[in-house]
């Protein structure tokens, strides 16, 4: 062996030795894991849920807003007023109910005096009212724009909490009542500015599950809160709960199969659904969403400023082919822009409008379009639609619908663009139609406020209209606290902006979620991914299968 | 020699700083906002305007260049847009396990190219060099996510002999560790040197065919040393510093590749991080974790220059 070489090989000897030493150094001791100190979430439950999730916890203050992911294990620490059951309704959690007073201006919580924190502590009104302050005070997440019309927060008593209004907002209660995470006053006071609190160690919680360690990277793990009040008699029968981290999607069905993991948290994409239908031990639950995908027109973009474009475009959506094959039968059809998941606002009397090409193209000619220059489009109805390229199912309904439409003589030009990209050009009103999927609205009045209101309050009316008479049915609504007229005003609004045709509501997707039946049971799922199976309620009520 | 070494350490320095620069701009030029990525939906503008506060977005870009620079050369790279911690100490966490996996397969692929490229060399036009061929051919021409799935479904889910993704057992300790870390590492680990074996053996051996060519491996020869001390100690000192310099490029293609391969596999390194971090426009992370990268390269580089100086008297007199 020559010098070179040995040279070589030494120095190759002394880099692995280094890395070795490197990762090595108190492996599995402490290196990058995180134990909580605080709280007492022991518990006799034996039984480990083994969660996959697709990324690490990127911020366990749950006072800001967090990603999906990051909910998954928020939300099973800190309780929220109310919860959404399998039924998309709202239900208590923290709260024992609410009720209006002074017409609808005051808003009262009555708290379930059986939740206490981990340390001890009880959970009480002063806690939800710091929680409602600290969020105002330092405009935090998304539960910061529902309490625009808070003026202030009272504590009655230990056990009530009254939320006063500059004027009555009709769903205030089950907005805030389901987004705000409720936290430990005496330890989140003690935390300096809240804008900028890691939370990220010491966890104490009053939810079914709390942190106890993690390992970044690679695990999170929750262990069951004993004193959880909504879990079955004699406590929740799963002791422990561990998020494992697979990014990719692929890899965490196959850790499913092979039993590394009981469940995985993120839906499995309907390509892959098939191939885990009767594979041993595995059951798929059908979970329903708080969202739909569908096709918004940016209206101050020339002919889609007219009513007869927009039904036309309406005219060459065919959703339940869409349905049939793209989404393979898991989804359901929309008619107007509330969502049938929210039974209550039922409008199957809207006719929805047909999958009619022709029919779109006479429409079209009758409004005045033709065809001047020979080239089979209707001079002027040429469009670019925006999706986001990282939705499989969107970017093949474009590639339909685009199709569709040219038999009508409308011509689509496509621009899947990267998701960032995408949000830009959406948010700065850089599109013509915009092909995509709303995640969730919990209520449709939220929603109607959001995507219709000249004002843009939250910023995503894509369509940018400006509309007064929408505008004057909207804020009635809002202001209107008796649920019978409330629901009727919804229903007139969804019937307005079909006839207007600002959107083509497409489906509402049916979520798959993929478990180890052979190992567990008794999840009690509610609507959305962000929900989905693996809530808080949902764990607790799980049991181990014999 | 002093030359070349000072030389050196100023070009890397230079390329450092050219790679921070363009990162930091890179960044802020993609058509898209970090901020709006924080809610979907009821994003009011002054909750964006506070955001954008909050990550100092506010100011000109200048001024964010001119203060990150500032910062960098005090040794702080930020702090995450996402996670509120500081950009070093998740940095910190995650390094150690991209330097055994990236560091690994760099040096398996050297003790396995090495001879593969000498045997086939000499072995030219035999089973052993087509095979060598077809092999860096293949090789070559694959991509990195779908081997490791590949990997995952045979050897882990299907003959169950590796785990599927993840890079220890936590619950694991001492001797029980170790060995867990290294069950984890194979798959990961395999998929790497496969991709990265197949060009340097094939480097290796063109340059031995050149090598042996030369009149000085005949004279060695006619003057009686026996072929395997011609090969291993004449030819290969001298067909391995075109190979190392390649090994050395190679290693920005190698720490790319652990960014596909850490995601599939689970793998907790700087790789997965900058993968979560695209997805979230976290600037400050993706800033801190190429800043390391280039760092880690450049290292390399010069490590390797200094080799090949060590190696060729050339360079070291010249």
């Amino acid at each position: 062996m020559n010098n070179g070489t040995r040279r070589l090989r030494a120095l190759t000897a002394v880099v692995t030795a280094g890395v070795l030493a490197l990762t090595g150094c108190g492996l599995n001791e402490g290196n990058g894991s995180t134990e909580s100190e605080g709280g007492s979430t022991a518990s006799s439950a034996q039984a480990t849920l083994r969660i996959g999730t697709t990324t690490d916890v990127e911020n366990f203050n749950p006072l800001q807003s967090l990603s999906k992911t990051d909910s998954w294990i928020l939300n099973a620490m800190y309780p929220h007023l109310l919860r959404i059951d399998e039924n998309a309704e709202k239900v208590p959690e923290a709260a024992t109910g609410y009720s209006y007073e002074e017409d609808g201006k005051a808003v009262v919580f009555a708290l379930d005096e059986r939740f206490q924190w981990t340390d001890g502590t009880p959970l009480t009104a002063e806690d939800v009212k710091f929680s409602a302050e600290a969020i105002m005070q330092y405009k935090l997440g998304n539960v910061a724009a529902k309490l625009t019309w808070v003026e202030s927060v009272e504590v009655r008593d230990e056990n009530t909490v009254v939320f006063h209004l500059s004027q009555p907002y009709a769903p205030f209660a089950e907005g805030v009542g389901f987004w705000m995470p409720i936290v430990p006053a005496h330890v989140f006071s003690e935390a300096g500015d809240l804008s900028t609190f890691a939370n990220d160690a010491d966890w104490v919680g009053a939810g079914a599950y709390v942190l106890d360690s993690m390992t970044r990277g690679q695990r999170y793990t929750l262990k069951a809160n004993p004193n959880y009040p909504h879990a079955p008699e004699g406590g929740a029968a799963v002791g422990t709960v561990e998020y494992v981290v697979y990014p990719d999607v692929n890899t965490m069905i196959l850790a499913l199969r092979n039993g590394d993991i009981d469940l995985m948290g993120t839906p499995v994409p309907a390509s892959a659904a098939a191939s885990l239908e009767g594979a041993d031990g595995i059951s798929l639950e059908t979970v329903g969403s708080l969202g739909f995908a569908h096709l918004t027109y940016n209206v101050t973009k020339g002919a889609l400023a007219d009513q007869a474009v927009r039904q036309a475009l309406s005219m060459v959506v065919d959703t339940k082919s869409i349905i049939a094959t793209i989404l393979q039968g898991e989804g359901q059809p929309m008619v107007g822009p509330i969502s049938p998941i929210f039974a209550q606002f039922d409008n199957t009397d809207l006719d929805a409008y047909p999958f009619d090409p022709e029919g779109a193209r006479e429409l079209l000619e009758k409004a005045g379009y033709s065809d001047g220059d020979g080239d089979g489009v209707l001079d002027g109805l040429s469009f670019e639609m925006v999706c986001d390229q990282s939705n499989a199912n969107l970017t093949r309904v474009a590639e339909v619908v685009r199709e569709d439409a040219a038999e009508a003589g409308i011509q689509i030009n496509l621009a899947c663009v990267e998701r960032n990209t995408f949000l830009a050009r959406t948010r700065g009103g850089e599109y013509e139609i915009d092909l995509s999927q709303w995640g969730v609205f919990d209520n449709p009045m939220d929603q109607l406020r959001s995507t219709y209101l000249s004002s843009n309050p939250g910023g995503i009316n894509y369509n940018l209209v400006q509309d007064a008479e929408l505008d004057a049915l909207v804020n009635d609504a809002a202001l209107t606290v008796d649920e019978k007229e409330f629901v009727g005003k919804i229903q007139a609004i969804d019937a307005y902006v079909h006839d207007q045709a600002l959107l083509t509501p497409l489906y509402v997707e049916n979520f798959r979620f993929a478990y180890r039946s052979d190992r567990f049971e008794g999840f009690a799922p509610s609507p959305s991914d962000l929900l989905g199976m693996v809530t808080g309620y949902s764990l607790a009520q799980v049991t181990p299968v014999d | 020699m002093l030359r070349f070494v000072t030389t050196r350490v100023l070009r890397a320095i230079l390329t450092i700083w050219i790679a921070v620069t363009i990162t930091f701009f890179l960044l802020r030029l993609l058509p898209a906002d970090p901020t709006l990525l924080v809610v979907e939906g009821d994003m009011t503008p002054e909750m964006q305007a506070a955001l954008r506060e909050q990550y100092g977005l506010d100011k000109p870009l200048l001024v964010q260049y001119a203060l990150y620079l500032g910062e960098l050369l005090r040794g702080n790279l930020g702090v995450s847009f996402r996670q509120l911690v500081p950009v070093s100490e998740v940095l910190l966490d995650r390094l150690p396990w991209t330097l055994l996996l990236a560091g690994s397969a760099f040096v398996l692929t050297i003790l396995i190219g090495i001879p593969l490229g000498v045997y086939a060399a000499v072995g030219r036009g035999k089973v052993i060099d087509k095979l060598v061929q077809v092999f860096g051919i293949t090789a070559n021409a694959l991509f990195v996510p779908s081997i490791a799935i590949m990997l995952l479904v045979v050897f882990g889910s299907n003959l169950g002999w590796f785990p599927i993704g993840q890079a220890i057992d936590p619950d694991t300790r001492g001797l029980a560790a170790y060995l867990s870390l290294l069950h984890h590492l194979a798959l990961p680990l395999f998929s790497l040197v496969l991709v990265q074996l197949g060009p340097y053996a094939l480097t290796l051996r063109t340059n031995m065919l050149e090598v042996l060519g030369e009149d000085y491996i005949k004279s060695a020869r006619s003057r009686g040393l026996t072929p395997r001390r011609t090969i291993w100690r004449h030819a290969l000192r001298n067909a391995m510093l075109p190979a190392l310099t390649l090994m050395g490029l190679q290693l920005g293609t190698l720490i790319g590749g652990a960014v596909l391969t850490e995601t599939v596999f689970a793998y907790p390194g700087v790789g997965r991080l900058i993968y979560e971090s695209v997805r979230q426009l976290d600037y400050p992370m993706l800033q801190g974790a190429f800043v390391l990268l280039a760092i880690t390269v450049v290292l390399a580089n010069l490590v390797t220059d200094m080799v090949s100086m060590v190696l060729n008297p050339r360079i070291r007199t010249s």
